[in-house]
């Protein structure tokens, strides 16, 4: 079959393609506000008061971020299942809390790119002057105020270039959990190269496909960047 | 008590390490060849992409920066499959131009993907060094009757290497992570070995052990590179209590060529 | 970053080792059963173009399922994790040609054997030497699937050889076909299916593995929790139930021209 009937044709791969594609980009969305608020929490946790609080938030880091990704997705995805368990169990609820493999994935996905944004907004909360936040508390602000009105609105456009950059991380992760469970692009590709023995054809139209993403990315990064930076010299 | 039973379990399992650390170790034998290789490949190409990059020549500029962008915007684990499934794909044509020994081998290919894409990360760090060096500073240097050769040797790369020494640290240790992908094309590296005695044992904790070597390597080159960095810009450091202490010059006087510029050797 | 806090980086590691020791076992009435299949074994289970998992061991576990009256819904899981899949809960049962091995019996419980198909070894179609025996094939490369009794017989009995492991049966076969290994050992149904169909001709099959006591086991079964015996116990009456009405006979004819029950 020719390259085109093999992609578009009534018995081609291409629909399959497109379905990973779908799943690729879902997984990448979902996992960001996960990812991005696990990483600003852990951010928070690691300008601590608390010496072991700042400590345990480290050491997170420190792992996650030292071991190949596909390391932790594995003992990310096989180990969160059997914690889950054992929490049940010790808390004696009867039914018990199944997570799909899509779901599981993104959780997986959400540790790894917490320990990475946390970087990026450890670097921005030190951009903001601690005495924007006396200002803010002599103000008669709470802290929680305080975070939410002044400093967070900052935050944004200090991290966007870093979180864009954990962004494509993120995406390009995503093929990764095709060799766990999820169907995701890659896979979809791999299962067509597989049966129809044209790797060349379908692992190009996946790279094509991912290309695609990451210039849609980089465009949109810029635009938000510049929407961010309007009115600041 | 039963998480604690566990994690004595785990600390304890010598029967594991003693049966299968040889294994482990040629693993990491393996990992270290392809990081060292891929790296250096990288290192030799990148200076070239770099250069095209900054190019005037409008397709040579172009074809750089096609480049990094393929490389850089799709995941490594499906240029990995394209290069490895690819190559027996077209093994005929392979064979005719007397290539298809490189292709045939795992570790050849795993070196050929890894390379290439460590190539476009490290053009990129390179470009940004060396946008780093102000261009004040060449053409103050050239003025000073400075041959191209010694602007380059005495004044630009001296800082574009200290510019660009912690991003290649990063990108070392990034290559370090991804060269697990090399485990799925058949190659018995520290991840292949791992995956191998699970295979075996069913003893989830030898994926921990792998993960604490893996640790170590990322963790050990990111203090040496901390220690690397602290001594390559010593100068820099020490002038700047000095700095701090002088008054800034006058506005109009001319500019001292500070110790930052020119590092001694 | 310090001394201390690396060492607290390794104690999370402990911790999350100590987790995965732990399970549960629970009585459930199962309404639904979650099958997972490393679908990239055809004849047995692959993925169509439409993304869904087809094959002998589909058509057998919707049999199965309709004289349990239960619901059943199919994943694709790669083979390394598929057993750590099925003890973290990720699926109720792994349906997808899995040998029954001691080895695996310290982690899961097996279903009574379902089928049982020779062994073989392939080569390039050039090949002329049937003599597979491990002298034979000193020296040369030899490709099979991770984590499978393929892989444990090669790595026991074929020590001079360069043993290649892939994550799937499709890949050594992919390679096979590409010359960049010498043989392939796998299962013969699924080898005829790839040297009729997608090998083009590339291949032929040389010789048949004699079963080793120890590494090959008696055939495939289905493997459960170890908690889950009441399921185990289920599936057993369904197969022996399917033995006798010959609906598996007639479902082993839609795929297969030999007899594959292997009792």
């Amino acid at each position: 079959m020719s390259a085109a009937g093999l992609l578009f044709g009534p018995d081609g791969w291409g629909a399959l393609l497109l379905k990973g594609a779908l799943v690729t980009v879902a997984l990448g969305l979902v996992t960001v506000p996960f990812g991005f608020g696990g990483g600003l929490v852990l951010a928070g946790l690691k300008l601590s008061r608390w010496r072991a609080v700042r400590g345990l938030s480290e050491a997170y880091t420190t792992f996650f971020r030292g071991i190949p990704d596909l390391l932790a997705l594995f003992i990310v995805y096989f180990g969160l299942q059997s914690l889950l368990d054992h929490a049940q169990a010790t808390l004696g609820l009867a039914s018990r809390l199944e997570l799909s493999a899509f779901v599981a994935g993104v959780i997986a996905l959400s540790v790894v790119v917490a320990a990475y944004s946390g970087e990026v907004w450890v670097a921005a909360l030190r951009t903001v002057p601690p005495g924007q936040v006396e200002a803010a508390r002599s103000l008669g602000l709470d802290r929680k105020r305080a975070f939410f009105l002044v400093v967070l609105p900052q935050l944004g456009r200090v991290a966007l270039p870093g979180l864009g950059n954990v962004w494509t991380v993120l995406l390009k992760d995503t093929s990764l959990i095709s060799t766990l469970a999820v169907t995701d692009l890659l896979r979809a590709a791999s299962e067509a190269s597989k049966n129809t023995t044209r790797p060349i054809l379908f692992y190009g139209a996946a790279a094509a496909i991912y290309l695609v993403f990451s210039i849609a990315s980089n465009a949109g990064q810029a635009a938000l960047e510049r929407r961010a930076n309007r009115g600041i010299a | 008590m039963d998480a604690l039973h566990g994690l004595l379990g785990f600390v304890f399992n010598t029967e594991l390490l003693s049966q299968y650390g040889w294994r482990l170790l040629s693993g990491v034998r393996i990992t270290a060849e392809v990081v060292l290789l891929s790296c250096s490949i990288g290192f030799v190409l990148a200076y070239p992409i770099c250069r095209a990059r900054m190019s005037r020549n409008l397709p040579l500029r172009s074809g750089a920066a096609g480049y990094i962008a393929v490389f850089r915007g799709t995941p490594l684990l499906c240029q990995l499959y394209l290069v490895y499934y690819g190559a027996g794909e077209v093994r005929p044509w392979l064979t005719g131009a007397g290539l298809w020994w490189f292709f045939r081998d795992a570790f050849y290919c795993c070196i050929l993907a890894f390379s290439l894409n460590t190539a476009a990360y490290q053009a990129e760090i390179l470009r940004g060094a060396l946008g780093s060096v102000s261009r004040g500073q060449r053409e103050a240097a050239a003025a000073l009757g400075l041959s191209p050769y010694r602007v380059a040797r005495h004044v630009v790369w001296p800082q574009a290497f200290l510019a660009a020494l912690r991003p290649l640290g990063n990108e070392l240790i990034l290559v370090i992570k991804a060269s697990a992908l090399a485990a799925i094309v058949t190659l018995l590296d520290l991840m292949g070995q791992t995956r191998l005695i699970f295979a075996r044992t069913f003893d989830f904790s030898v994926y921990l052990y792998a993960a604490l070597i893996y640790l170590a390597a990322t963790e050990g080159i990111r203090r040496l590179w901390n220690r690397m960095e602290r001594a390559a810009s010593k100068h820099v450091r020490q002038i700047e209590p000095l700095k701090a202490a002088h008054p800034a010059p006058p506005r109009g006087a001319l500019p001292i060529v500070s110790a930052e510029a020119v590092p001694p050797g | 970053m310090g001394i201390p806090k690396l060492l607290l980086a390794v104690g999370l590691a402990c911790g999350l080792a100590a987790g995965m020791g732990a399970r549960t076992a629970e009585a459930k009435e199962w309404k639904t059963i979650r099958f997972g299949m490393d679908a990239s074994y055809a004849p047995f289970e692959s993925v169509n173009q439409k993304g869904e998992i087809v094959g002998f061991e589909v058509d057998y576990a919707r049999a199965i399922c309709a004289k349990l009256e239960a619901t059943c819904t199919f994943q694709n899981q790669d083979w390394d994790g598929i057993i750590p899949s099925l003890l973290s809960n990720k699926f109720d049962v792994i349906f997808s040609s899995m040998n029954i091995t001691d080895a695996r019996k310290a982690k899961v419980i097996f279903s009574d054997v379902y089928y049982a198909t020779p062994i073989v070894f392939v080569g390039q179609a050039s090949e002329k030497s049937k003599d597979t025996s491990p002298a034979a094939l000193k020296g040369k490369s030899i490709g099979t699937q991770s984590s499978t009794i393929h892989a444990n017989f090669l790595e026991t009995l074929y020590p001079g050889s360069d043993i290649k492991l892939y994550p799937t049966q499709d890949e050594p076969n992919l390679d096979l076909a590409s010359g960049r290994i010498d043989y392939v050992v796998g299962d013969s149904l699924v080898e005829e299916d790839f040297v009729k169909t997608k090998g083009k001709g590339c291949c032929t099959i040389l010789s048949e593995v004699q079963r080793v006591p120890g590494i090959h086991g008696p055939g495939v079964g289905a493997a459960f929790r170890p908690g889950d015996t009441d399921l185990q116990a289920m599936f057993n009456k369904a197969i022996a139930e399917l033995d006798a009405d010959g609906t598996y006979k007639t479902l082993a004819k839609k795929y297969f021209t030999i007899d594959i029950r292997g009792k």
